[in-house]
């Protein structure tokens, strides 16, 4: 019995007929009068001083209007951690060297596409090559070339977490077990490539179009770089093509269209080629994992420590981030009386890493979730089980770092083991493997340093009853202008069609941080939801003064309908008290504000949401050929409030993360991506998609918007360690390489075959 | 019909071109590609591009109701077909049922894929009244999206097959 | 960027066949132009004339004659192959390669000649299996036609034994005799994606079941589509068996000219040459059995 109207309802998404009828208008589409089209010069360097720029002949070409290069920038370097200067560190034209190939020398603005393009090969730049470095332990080494200075040895940043005597529970350990892993990188190939386009107007302000997941970024980077105030910049991101956690940093198609139009004043549009999208924007870490566990005989987790380096590319981005993320969740969802995690992120001469959907996660429960099946077939052990006995519990504190409130993990174990107990038999050549995670509700620590609420809500109701939703947080497809419309629809007692959702324009909606960190349900929700209870607290003034109720009795709005808790079925219209508490207000519409910003909860996270996943694999032992047949993903996200969404978000966070398990293999070559395409960078199709049923555990998280939290990243996290033990049940192999391909499962094989005859 | 090499301008050449029932006249270079033709001469954004080599699917329109990727078809070659885009699958501001389907399902996230994915779909059900759920699979093979893992598009051709959206 | 060129479109064969020959110097046949597109918008391929004879519905048919077998236009889309009950009568596993190829956008708009004429070697899996059927390609000129088996066409990397004036008119299989199965597999990492190795195979057999004729070709193995014909010669006048396909697989292996690159390596590749020969022999064995 669903005790909500609107929450967790089978509600259209607010977008919807935008989307499907063509209508809506991405940055892709956006065409301004007197508009140019920019191209980028990128260095086909990994790392060079850039001795001299020559673009005369460029600009000789008719139809080009102006080319700049680093000279024309005020040469900030800037990064999205801004509390910390020195990781600030990325000039996004560089002026005086390269660090990886495909980094932007120079910006051309001409008439057409076409015409700028012909120009990028008339401008001649002069380098001298410097050694190269690729590989974060080669990086590291004392005769390593230096990528920026003052990081001695090419190290970014270093992230220490730890708890309890981890010596002490290694001795109490009573069966120990070390790996040592390689997770690729991965490509946000979002279907909507890089795009910008920017309009820069003798008034001094600066209006820009951009793919963004977070117009409050943009607008706080830009100003940064630019030397202009953010309130003279509008961001304007109405519709999205994907983010996925690549579009929060200040991209080159942004920079260099607004550095054009500052200096040719008319609009210039930047939109990447997906070679470029493949070449030049951040990606995911790669990261290598050194873990030892050590476990009693019984199965209970004693201690484990874990040593990673990471690929940090060129320059930070949220590299910083991620390598803490990454030792935060190596830790879920289980305690441990001893832990220690040393991350190292290294610079190298590659594209820079950054945040990807999961953040870390998805490569920290590669490693820790094959190595606790192997652990669980070393001793015996039921593998879920076992877990199920070191398993996180609401209320348990991860000492030092933060209080898990509501878990639901518990009754995921229940879910999954008898759904494989039901699956009985399996056909030869298929097997099940599982994997549990947890993930953040959105993140704590302040690195953007913004002064603003992380989140903030205006709710104005019209006089015909009609509401006006202004939200900073931002939809890039997750479907956040239906969650936020759900939760306000709920709070002011209305219905969703009732409410416009105000979101992707910094002129007309507050501040908030954006979509990434699946931050938007619980921070913004709760925005909302105060937004929209004030607004209801406002009308309810009115409704009391005329109702002359006793003082004991409550009144509510519910379904439109103003009534008495204790007696719903006396009451009237919405509507109607609408008309009266506008007139009560001097024939000012009802404003209700809200905003969150999350106190006393620690420096990650005020929620935590848990899952296990069960993949089923098929698998041809002679080929290596990997299919996934079935799955089923126990999930706990606290109360789901955007039913159609939360599925979504679901099966497509299966694919990506499948992908990651299993397809995207992204590899380099001296600094060179070997694959920027979508005919040799694989990705999941239709055909390749198994059934990927979800059901859903009941927890309240008090402090989310109706007890939700997040569901947008923590299911990218288990796929791929699910995969790699479903194929470690069908073969007895264990794949310590992600991207797992067939090639790898052969030789794995090959290699078993072989130590088994000795 | 004949051009100067180098920068000079190629003599453009007319066509006459019929897009969601509506004809139009147009003097384009040859080599202009379809999807150029509709986006940037025609003006209909809703046929998207995100890739160079014929793989994502974004640009997917019908011609004489087949699917077909507009960024690998010279506009010239369809003189005298009739070429369908998404802005022509709903007719006097009535959805069609694929796009009812869509929005009941929740077939789509960012959209960006979306206008490419739906003719894709539809061309599908124009030649298979009622395809199988592998037939489905194949028939949307050809369009990539990131976001929704494809399984709620499935369940929105099938409710179509099934007649949830016939009319009267 | 794709560089300007001067567009021909010809009304009729004997038109194209004319302008092929005034402007043999520099031009390029369009068609579907599902390959040609893409490298001439990588800036791969420039030419200063195109031709288009993709509205030469003259060459968009497929006919059976019973001396000559299966005949198909050279613009006939893939698409009407794979629906086509005339193709599915004469020749299944045609229907079947078909329903293989790329996407159902891209095989409704391209051809069957264009994709065996741009000889993806990569990629293709038309070229194999035709082969494997003791397929033919008609060439057109001004000077006159010639006919030629589909095995001696391709000459290298991306490069065809068409002479600059010549057009590919039709192709052919030949009447499938009775008692003879033909199979086509590739093996890939998604979907309908390119193979990274293909191996399409016919069998004959006797009314003994022993191997009357077999033809086995790889695809995506070499520069070009390789016939193992030590593989082939492994199994003549045999018996179907475990050990027999070891061998022939083995064999197909060494005759494998695979490259290494970042979909898998030298020695991955032989080793599914291997496997996959190995599979479609017994299954074009058993077929061949069967259709007896």
């Amino acid at each position: 019995m669903n005790k909500y109207s609107v929450i967790n309802t089978h509600v259209h998404n607010v977008d919807g007929i935008a989307k499907v009828t063509g209508r809506a208008i991405y940055t892709f589409d956006v065409k301004l009068p007197g508009m140019l089209y920019g191209k980028i010069l990128r260095s086909p360097h990994p790392h060079a001083k850039i001795l001299n720029i020559d673009y005369s002949k460029a600009l000789e070409l008719p139809g080009v209007i102006g080319v700049v290069t680093g000279k024309d920038t005020l040469g900030v370097k800037q990064g999205i951690w801004r509390r910390y200067q020195d990781l600030c560190d990325e000039q996004i034209l560089t002026v005086d060297k390269v660090r990886y190939i495909g980094e932007p020398v120079a910006a051309v603005a001409a008439l057409t596409e076409e015409l700028a393009e012909k120009a990028l090969d008339l401008i001649d730049v002069q380098y001298e090559v410097l050694p190269a470095v690729y590989e974060p332990l080669d990086a590291i080494k004392k005769e390593a070339p230096e990528l920026h200075a003052g990081f001695e040895r090419n190290i970014n940043v270093t992230r220490h977490i730890e708890w309890g005597d981890v010596e002490g529970a290694f001795e109490e350990a009573e069966y120990i077990r070390e790996d040592w892993f390689k997770c690729g990188g991965q490509a946000h190939m979002c279907m909507e490539t890089r795009a910008a386009v920017s309009s820069y107007t003798p008034d001094g302000k600066l209006t820009v179009y951009h793919s963004s997941q977070s117009p409050y970024y943009m607008q706080g980077l830009l100003a940064g770089v630019l030397g202009l105030k953010e309130g003279n910049i509008r961001v304007i991101s109405h519709y999205v093509g994907g983010g996925f956690g690549g579009k929060f940093e200040l991209d080159a198609a942004l920079f260099c269209s607004a550095v054009l139009s500052m200096k040719l004043h008319r609009p210039v549009k930047i939109v990447f080629t997906r070679e470029e999208d493949f070449i030049a924007t951040k990606r995911r870490t790669p990261m290598s994992y050194y873990v030892r566990t050590g476990v009693k005989k019984d199965g209970t987790f004693c201690a484990r420590e874990a040593k990673v380096f990471t690929n940090g590319g060129a320059y930070t981005g949220m590299g910083a981030t991620a390598l803490y993320l990454t030792g935060f969740f190596h830790s879920f969802p289980y305690r441990w009386k001893g832990y220690r995690y040393d991350g190292y992120r290294v610079y190298t001469n590659t594209l820079p890493s950054t945040s990807m959907r999961g953040f870390g996660a998805p490569q920290a429960m590669f490693c820790s979730e094959q190595q606790i099946e192997w652990i669980a077939a070393d001793l015996g052990l039921d593998p879920i089980e076992m877990r199920r006995k070191n398993a996180h519990y609401p209320g348990y504190v991860v000492p030092d770092q933060a209080t898990i409130a509501s878990c639901g993990i518990d009754q995921c174990f229940d879910v999954v083991q008898k759904w494989i107990k039901e699956k009985g038999k399996l056909p030869e050549n298929r097997a099940i493997g599982v994997s549990a995670a947890g993930f953040m509700s959105g993140g704590i620590f302040n690195w953007f340093d913004t002064p603003y609420s992380f989140s903030s809500a205006v709710v104005t109701i019209n006089y015909d009853g009609t509401v006006e939703l202004y939200v900073g947080a931002q939809d890039i497809g997750q479907g956040s202008n239906t969650t936020l419309a759900i939760i306000c629809a709920e709070a002011l007692g209305v219905r969703v069609e009732d409410i416009k959702v105000h979101s992707g324009d910094t002129e007309h909606c507050p501040a908030d941080l954006g979509a990434w960190g699946s931050r938007q349900t619980l921070m913004a929700g709760n925005a909302v939801k105060m937004a929209a209870e004030d607004a209801k607290k406002q009308l309810l003034e009115v409704a009391y003064a005329q109702s002359g109720f006793n003082i004991i009795y409550d009144l509510d709005i519910k379904n439109r309908w103003v009534h008495a808790i204790a007696r719903p079925e006396r009451g009237y219209d919405y509507g109607d008290l609408v008309k009266k508490a506008i007139r009560g207000k001097d024939g000012q519409r009802i404003i209700g504000r809200g905003y969150y910003t999350p106190h006393r909860k620690g420096m990650i996270s005020p929620a935590y949401s848990y899952m296990m996943q069960a993949v089923e694999v098929e698998i041809d032992k002679e080929t290596g050929k990997i299919k996934l047949v079935d799955s089923l993903t126990a999930h706990d996200c606290g109360q789901p409030i955007n039913r159609l969404g939360l599925i979504g978000q679901l099966e497509g966070a299966f694919s990506m993360a499948a992908g990651y398990g299993y397809l995207e293999y992204m590899p380099y070559e001296d600094g060179k991506l070997m694959n920027p395409n979508l005919v040799d960078y694989k990705v999941m199709r239709a055909t390749d998609m198994p059934a990927v049923p979800v059901a859903e555990i009941d927890t309240y998280e008090p402090e989310g918007p109706y007890g939700a939290k997040e569901a947008g990243e923590g299911l990218t996290n288990p796929t791929a360690a699910a995969i790699g033990n479903a194929i470690f049940h069908a073969l007895g192999v264990q794949i310590k390489e992600c991207p797992i391909r067939p090639e790898m499962v052969v030789n794995a094989l090959r290699e078993k075959e072989e130590r088994e005859r000795k | 019909m004949q051009g100067e090499g180098g920068f000079g301008e190629m003599e453009k050449q007319l066509l006459k071109l019929k897009v969601n029932g509506q004809e139009y006249e147009l003097y384009i270079n040859p080599k202009t590609l379809l999807v150029e033709v509709i986006r940037d001469h025609i003006g209909l954004t809703g046929t998207k591009r995100g890739c160079e080599t014929v793989s994502c699917g974004a640009c997917t329109v019908m011609v004489d109701d087949m699917a077909v990727k507009s960024c690998a078809v010279l506009a010239v070659q369809v003189e005298g077909r009739h070429v369908t885009t998404v802005e022509g699958l709903e007719k006097n501001g009535k959805l069609a049922p694929i796009q009812k389907a869509f929005l009941d399902q929740g077939a789509y996230q960012c959209g960006f894929c979306t206008p490419g994915m739906l003719m894709s779909c539809e061309a599908l059900l124009k030649e298979t009244k009622t395809p199988t759920k592998e037939e489905v699979r194949e028939g949307i093979e050809g369009n990539i999206c990131r976001c929704t893992g494809y399984n709620s598009i499935v369940r929105a051709v099938e409710a179509v097959a099934k007649g949830n959206y016939r009319e009267g | 960027m794709i560089h300007d060129f001067t567009y021909l479109k010809p009304g009729s064969l004997q038109e194209a066949l004319v302008m092929l020959a005034e402007h043999k110097d520099d031009c390029k046949i369009i068609c579907g132009g599902q390959s040609l597109l893409i490298v001439m918008r990588q800036g791969m391929l420039v030419t200063d004339y195109l031709i288009d004879i993709k509205g030469l519905n003259e060459l968009s048919y497929i006919i059976y004659d019973k001396k000559e077998g299966l005949k198909i236009g050279a613009t006939t889309t893939h698409r009407i192959i794979e629906k086509s009950e005339l193709v599915k009568d004469k020749c299944p596993i045609l229907v079947e390669v078909e329903k293989k190829v790329a996407s159902i956008q891209i095989r409704n708009w391209g051809s069957i000649a264009g994709n065996l004429a741009h000889g993806d070697a990569q990629a293709g899996d038309l070229a194999p299996s035709l082969i494997a059927l003791g397929g033919k390609v008609k060439l057109a000129s001004s000077r006159g036609d010639r006919v030629m088996p589909l095995e001696e066409f391709y000459t290298g990397f991306f490069e065809n034994a068409m002479k600059n004036d010549e057009l590919m008119v039709e192709v052919q299989v030949p009447p499938i005799r009775p008692r003879v199965g033909s199979v086509y597999t590739k093996f890939n990492l998604i979907g309908n994606d390119q193979g990274i190795v293909g191996v399409a195979t016919t069998i004959e057999v006797g009314h003994d079941s022993t191997c009357k004729d077999a033809r086995i070709v790889l695809g995506n193995s070499g520069v070009t589509p390789i016939r193992a014909k030590n593989a082939e010669r492994v199994l003549m006048g045999k018996k179907l068996g475990d050990q027999l396909l070891a061998e022939a697989g083995e064999a197909a292996a060494s005759e494998a000219d695979p490259v290494s690159d970042i979909h898998a390596s030298e020695e991955y590749r032989r080793h599914l040459v291997r496997v996959l020969t190995e599979r479609m022999v017994g299954q074009a064995w058993e077929k061949a059995i069967c259709a007896g």
